[in-house]
């Protein structure tokens, strides 16, 4: 006589009739056996997992990261499409020349516009930083110093200070990314209060816009916050080492002070 | 109604499934409450790829693999060990094991979180197939499309995974003086 395969158990557990498939069963005490073994123990386990319930504080806080995630609510509803009269069609032309200047000046007045020079060049932070969470952009995946300091060095020619794993902290790896219409450098890492952009800039802290020091042993830092990501920022020779991310002040300040050489801390 | 909304309507429900998805992998509340949040994040990001009609809650399982394998490789990049119970570990499957004579009453002797700590000493590709087979009772077909294999993949998974976990639970049993007996669950 043989005995039900393995495959043909775990047939029965997903619902297949017994006793029209497997006839056998009826005839073997083992086979019927074994079989009650595995429907104990699958059931047990389920009924383990029965209490393990998200807790409504993970509800509020997955809610309120889409809310912040999503932005300006955007509608899932079609769009109407107005019908444009043809009178307005053949103005096109003009009206796309203005929208072009208004796209060229306002930049522009953002960044030698006083307090909003800070406002858009921390809006770049962010977005730099957003756009290294993205799934869908070209990202090097990597989580060893010595390899992101080589893809920096072949990318834009220098090898920023970069944190060693541990202590909470791992990398993530890094991007290429515009500043300012520069390229520059950022590099992603994980850490136990969430995960942060480290972008590597030119601009001294003052040209950014924040005006917001305080010292640490004795370096100075500058701290600033914008749409909910906090912003901390060091001057490690010739770049400026700006921290973003849904973290506090403190531990931006952190991972940036062991980015110091010693007779910098 | 918004993106946001609609997504909120569609995904949020299946919150507890994820939230016990993740602490089959992670174990500790704290570790699931991140990996479940990131889950729910990345999903909203990939919103559009999610076919309406389909089943969200596999649809959600599989980022949240995807998430705990990347979690796994960078581990493994970092270069820090793995702690234990993350260890992917060969299993030997014994096809001859023979049933318990009690398994019911033997079962219901041990506390929830012996049976989950249990489970979480499986190797990974077996402990999260069980788990969605038992607990969350998605279909092979469903299983095979969340882990990336055949279906006779799931099958086998799974057999082998009930299988270590019996081993598993009949080793503990052991310890706490409920059973005696030899290894491989040869126990009555």
């Amino acid at each position: 006589m043989e005995h039900l395969t393995e495959e043909q158990f775990e047939n029965i557990m997903q619902g297949e009739s017994q006793d029209v498939d497997f006839p056998h069963l009826n005839k073997c005490r083992d086979c019927r056996n074994r079989l009650a073994e595995k429907q104990a123990i699958a059931a047990r386990l389920r009924s383990a997992f029965d209490s393990v319930k998200a807790g409504p504080a993970l509800a509020d806080r997955i809610r309120s990261r889409l809310t912040a995630t999503a932005g300006p609510a955007r509608t899932s509803q079609p769009i109407q499409r107005k019908r444009i009269n043809h009178r307005i069609r053949q103005l096109w032309p003009a009206f796309a020349a203005a929208a072009a200047v208004l796209i060229v000046l306002v930049p522009l007045s953002l960044y030698f516009g006083g307090p909003s020079t800070a406002r858009a060049a921390h809006a770049e932070l962010v977005r730099i930083h957003n756009h290294n969470l993205s799934p869908d952009h070209e990202f090097y995946s990597e989580a060893e110093p010595e390899k992101l300091a080589a893809y920096f060095k072949d990318k834009l020619g220098f090898n920023p200070h970069l944190p060693e794993p541990g202590h909470g902290m791992a990398l993530r790896g890094c991007c290429v990314n515009h500043f300012r219409g520069q390229i520059v450098g950022s590099y992603v890492v994980d850490t136990s209060q969430g995960v942060m952009s480290v972008v590597v800039v030119t601009d001294t802290p003052e040209s950014l816009g924040i005006s917001s020091q305080f010292t640490k042993g004795r370096q100075t830092y500058w701290k600033s916050s914008f749409a909910k990501c906090d912003m901390v920022s060091v001057r490690i020779g010739d770049y400026t080492y700006c921290a973003v991310g849904e973290i506090s002040h403190e531990y931006l300040t952190e991972l940036l002070s062991r980015l110091l050489p010693e007779d910098q801390e | 109604m918004n993106d946001n909304e609609t997504f909120e309507r569609i995904a949020l429900p299946h919150l507890d499934a994820v939230y016990r998805a993740a602490m089959a992998l992670c174990g500790r509340s704290g570790d699931a409450d991140d990996l479940a949040q990131e889950t729910f994040l990345r999903a909203f990001k990939r919103f559009e790829s999610f076919q309406a009609g389909t089943n969200c809650k596999a649809w959600l399982l599989q980022i949240l693999r995807n998430i705990w394998i990347d979690r796994l490789r960078k581990k493994n990049l970092t270069g820090r060990p793995l702690p234990l119970e993350e260890a992917i570990v060969a299993e030997q499957t014994n096809e001859n094991d023979t049933a318990w004579s009690n398994s019911e009453d033997l079962l219901e002797n041990f506390s929830d979180e012996h049976v989950i700590n249990a489970l979480r000493e499986l190797p990974e590709d077996q402990r999260l197939t069980l788990f969605l087979i038992d607990v969350e009772q998605l279909s092979q077909n469903e299983v095979a499309e969340i882990m990336e294999v055949a279906t006779g993949t799931v099958k086998s998974r799974t057999s082998r995974g009930r299988a270590a976990l019996k081993r598993r639970l009949a080793s503990h049993a052991r310890e706490m003086g409920m059973m005696r007996g030899r290894t491989n669950g040869t126990f009555n």
